[in-house]
Order: C-alpha cells, then sequence, then structure tokens
C-alpha cells in the first residue's frame, strides 16, 4: 500500500488527484471520493477553490459591512456576499486571484461611461500594444485593426 | 408562453438553420454581470432575490432583442420543463434548482439571460456552428444595453465583480461544442484535453460542468477572466479550436484509412442498432448517433441528413423523452420510447455505403 493523502477539503483519505499548470504553476489538489462526486471533479471552479475552501479552521480577521460576509464565511461557501465584499475582502483575495488567474489588473471592457484613470489607461495601452503585435505576427488582420483603434482610443485618454 | 413553445420551435441548433457544421456544432459566450449594492444570490435573502429579479426584467424587457421574448420562472415550472431547458442548454443545472431564477430567452433562442444564478445576470449568446466573433459581438451590444439601463458592479482595477473569484474581471466565458468521434475513436482525447488544460482551457462533456462527454461531444473553454483582454481571450480559444478542428479531421482520414472495411462495419452496427433496437439507454443512444454523425461528415450517408442526427441527439435526452409522451417515465418506458422515436425518424436513412475521402 502506498502512502495516503488527506481530502483537501475534509480530510478523509483522498482517492482522486488533480494536477493543473496554469502559466507554468503547478497546482495539485487531493478529493476524497464523496467530495469529488460532490463538487465535480471537472468543474475546474471547484478545483481552482479546493485550495481555500480546505482552510476552514482560520477564525475571520475580515468583515464586510454591507453584507456581513467575513473571510471565514468565504473560505467556507467558495462565494461572496455582494460587490462591496471585493473591497472589504480583498486582501484574503489577493493571494487566490494571483493562483487562479492571468493577473490581478482588469484589462477587458468597462461599462460604457466608465473612464478610465490615467494609470489604468496606460496599463491596457501597454497591454494593447502587445497584442497588437501577436496579432500582426500570426496574421490576424482584424483583431490588429480593431486593437489599432482601441490604442488611438487610450492615447487620447491619457493626453 | 410556455416551455412546451421553446422547445417546439425552431433553432438555431435544433434545425440547423443556415448554420452547417460538421464538427463544431456550436459556439456560446457567457457574460456574467451584478448589480451594485445588491447581495449576491447565494448570500441575499428571498425578499432582495425577488428585487433583483423585477430590476433585472424591468431592465431587460423592453430592449429590442428581447421583443416577445419567453420569460420563465424555475420556481413556476414542473421538474421536467425545468430539466428539458437544462438539456436544451437554456438555462443552467444551478438555476433550474436554485431559488428565485428566473430566465429571459429571445424569440430565436440565440440570446438568454438567466436571473439569480451564482450572479444576478447571466447572459449567454449561442450561435450554431464557429461563429465566435458573431457571436461575441451580440454579446458586447448588449453589455452595452444592460450598462446604460442598469448600475452593474465594475471596479477599475478588478472590472466586472462577481459571486465567485472565478469569473470576476471580464466575467467570460467563452466556448465551443465539438464533436470528436476520430479522437476519441483513436484514444487520442485524453492527451489533447491533457494539453487544453495545460493551457488555461477547460474541457468539459455534453452538458458542462460535471457531466461526462456523451456522444464524443466536448465543450472547451476559457478559464481564466482576469488580466486579459476579451480579444486575447477570444483568440486564445480560436486559436485551439481550429487547432483540435485540424487534429480531428486529420485523425478521421487515418481512421478510414486505417481501418477500411472495419470502419464501414463500425458505422453500419451503429446504424442496425438505432435502426431495430427495442430499447435504447441514453448513452447508447449517442454513442451510436455519434457514429451516424460521422458517417454524414465523411459521405457514408447525405449531409443532409446530419440535422436530423443532431435533432435525435438532443430530443434524446430523459426530461426530452417524457416531455414528448406527456407523463414521467421510468428508466424502461423510457428507453422503450426513445427506441420508438429513433426507429421511425431512421426508417427513411438510406443504407451507410463507403467512405469518400475529400
Amino acid at each position: 500500500m502506498g502512502k495516503t493523502v488527506p481530502c483537501s477539503v475534509c480530510g478523509a483519505t483522498a482517492t482522486v488527484h488533480l494536477t493543473q499548470i496554469v502559466q507554468g504553476q503547478i497546482t495539485k489538489v487531493h478529493l476524497c471520493e464523496g467530495c469529488a462526486e460532490k463538487g465535480g471533479a471537472g468543474d475546474p471552479a471547484v478545483f481552482q477553490l479546493a485550495g481555500v475552501l480546505s482552510q476552514t479552521d482560520i477564525p475571520p480577521t475580515l468583515a464586510c459591512s454591507a453584507c456581513g460576509m467575513n473571510d471565514a464565511d468565504f473560505r467556507k461557501k467558495g462565494r461572496l456576499g455582494c460587490p462591496a465584499c471585493w473591497t472589504a475582502l480583498l486582501p484574503a483575495l489577493e493571494p487566490l486571484l494571483g493562483k487562479i488567474q492571468c493577473g490581478v489588473h482588469h484589462l477587458g471592457r468597462s461599462p460604457s461611461g466608465v473612464t478610465y484613470s490615467p494609470e489604468q489607461a496606460k496599463m491596457r495601452l501597454e497591454a494593447a500594444r502587445r497584442e497588437m503585435d501577436e496579432a500582426v505576427q500570426s496574421e490576424d488582420y482584424e483583431s490588429a485593426a480593431r486593437l489599432r483603434d482601441l490604442i488611438r482610443n487610450l492615447e487620447g485618454q491619457i493626453a | 408562453m410556455s416551455v412546451r413553445d421553446i422547445l417546439s420551435s425552431e433553432n438555431e441548433l435544433t434545425h440547423m438553420l443556415g448554420a452547417q457544421q460538421a464538427i463544431v456544432l456550436s459556439t456560446r459566450i457567457r457574460l456574467a454581470r451584478n448589480l451594485n449594492d445588491h447581495p449576491f444570490p447565494g448570500w441575499a435573502k428571498a425578499a432582495q432575490r425577488a428585487k433583483v429579479t423585477e430590476l433585472c426584467l424591468g431592465a431587460l424587457n423592453p430592449m429590442p432583442k428581447f421583443r416577445r421574448a419567453h420569460e420563465v420562472r424555475m420556481e413556476a415550472l414542473p421538474e421536467l420543463e425545468r430539466a428539458a431547458l437544462v438539456e436544451r442548454h437554456l438555462v443552467s443545472k444551478e438555476l433550474s434548482g436554485g431559488k428565485g431564477g428566473a430566465a429571459l430567452v429571445s424569440r430565436d433562442q440565440t440570446v438568454s439571460v438567466m436571473i439569480n444564478e451564482e450572479d444576478h445576470l447571466r447572459v449567454q449568446v449561442v450561435k450554431g456552428g464557429w461563429h465566435l466573433r458573431a457571436a461575441w459581438h451580440i454579446a458586447e451590444q448588449l453589455d452595452d444595453a444592460l450598462s446604460s439601463a442598469l448600475p452593474l458592479a465594475y471596479s477599475d482595477r478588478l472590472g466586472f465583480l462577481t459571486a465567485c473569484p472565478t469569473n470576476v474581471g471580464t466575467g467570460l466565458r467563452a466556448s465551443a461544442m465539438l464533436h470528436l468521434p476520430g479522437l476519441c475513436l483513436a484514444g487520442h482525447m485524453d492527451k489533447v484535453a491533457r494539453a487544453l488544460g495545460q493551457d488555461g482551457l477547460a474541457v468539459r462533456g455534453w452538458l458542462g460542468e460535471g457531466s461526462d462527454a456523451a456522444g464524443n461531444v466536448f465543450q472547451i473553454s476559457n478559464q481564466q477572466t482576469l488580466g486579459l483582454s476579451e480579444d486575447t481571450i477570444l483568440r486564445h480559444l480560436s486559436g485551439w479550436v481550429r487547432n483540435v478542428v485540424e487534429q480531428e479531421e486529420n485523425a478521421r482520414l487515418r481512421l478510414i484509412e486505417s481501418e477500411g472495411e472495419k470502419f464501414l462495419d463500425r458505422i453500419a452496427r451503429a446504424f442496425g442498432t438505432l435502426r431495430h433496437a427495442r430499447l435504447l439507454t441514453s448513452g447508447e443512444s449517442m454513442a451510436n448517433l455519434s457514429l451516424l454523425r460521422l458517417a454524414c461528415d465523411v459521405g457514408m450517408l447525405p449531409e443532409a441528413r446530419r440535422a436530423t442526427v443532431d435533432r435525435l441527439m438532443i430530443e434524446g435526452q430523459p426530461a426530452h423523452v417524457q416531455l414528448r409522451a406527456g407523463t414521467e417515465l421510468d428508466t424502461e418506458a423510457r428507453d422503450a420510447r426513445r427506441a420508438t422515436t429513433t426507429r421511425d425518424t431512421l426508417a427513411d436513412f438510406p443504407e451507410p455505403s463507403a467512405p469518400k475521402l475529400s
């Protein structure tokens, strides 16, 4: 018999072992049969959050004044209480975002009417320039044209 | 407007209206959005969820895209109808089993919005075949309309705020549904799924999270939503889908060339089973229909028959079979009904001939 590993969620003997590599970073999750079935071992969200969900015994240190959720509630549920939790519980969320996402800064679209701060616009501009180079290299001229317009727009916002 | 009307009306996926596609069955864009100052559905009380439903429906209903749309409240629906909507991918399992969920489905079923799923709003655009940019364009317009009609939860640094950290930022999940019998028969699917997983894409079965790959149908989608622009996400998915489609085409060619008569035998046996079985489980039916679909793709059956095969795949799912029968059925009765419908539908199909290699 080989060495047994505890389930990342409940501590029972794990029989399902998952490994995920995102941008060269390796994450391993071990699940018992029950937790694997309950969460769906094929569900990437469960997989990504299992590491956080395992730390259910840590007492809360942060709380959201808008909805009452604290960081221990989040570790238990894996879901936030309200949009304001993203500010109140951010210190607990940042390390997680670093693991499961491609960065901690939004580079996508914004609701119409929201303008970017100069710092944000600069970051987006850099990302857009990188993307345009990639698009041109892969001969994706449709994307390149769209990115060129975006770059002009962002340059206008910074100036 | 009842769920039966939704299920019986023609749409791109069941009738392949102008969207014939051999390998990519459909393209999907999903955006997660939330209202500012309202708790997320999983943490909200019933009254708060009800308020969100009214606010969202109030903003969505007047939009041109939702003229004469189907409005469904999950709790008001019988279980079978809810299950059939899940089988159609019009709502998720989570919405159908949750509290206070509602959905608005556009008349042509291209756009649906789930209210009070994990997030307040989940906008979904589905196109038959491979039309990522077209689907994205519709989603983008809808997103603009939403953000001018409702105060959306957004932060300059983190983007669109969602209940789960796996969706924050763009809130975008872009996916393609692929039929990959060639890669499955050749035993290469595990390798492909691993490569996709290592490059930030998730591979799931026919019904999404936690489902198996019935009928060799797989859904490929992006996993990361923050730190990437929508354009990057779409291009990344697009590149991989093109790659997988090419690998599938090659796998099919190799199978036909190397198996020869054995390949024709596989297809003929699948056809025989579907034409004559008196009891068909949903797994057996999907596996054999997948081979029949492949036969249509490689010229062993007329290509025009592919839409019929697709319809049998969709309508052979358990809740669909029972709704059609008008009553709840046990497993054996379902298998009998499924077999009857399949026999009747395939009655005028020609016998599969040898593959035509192009």
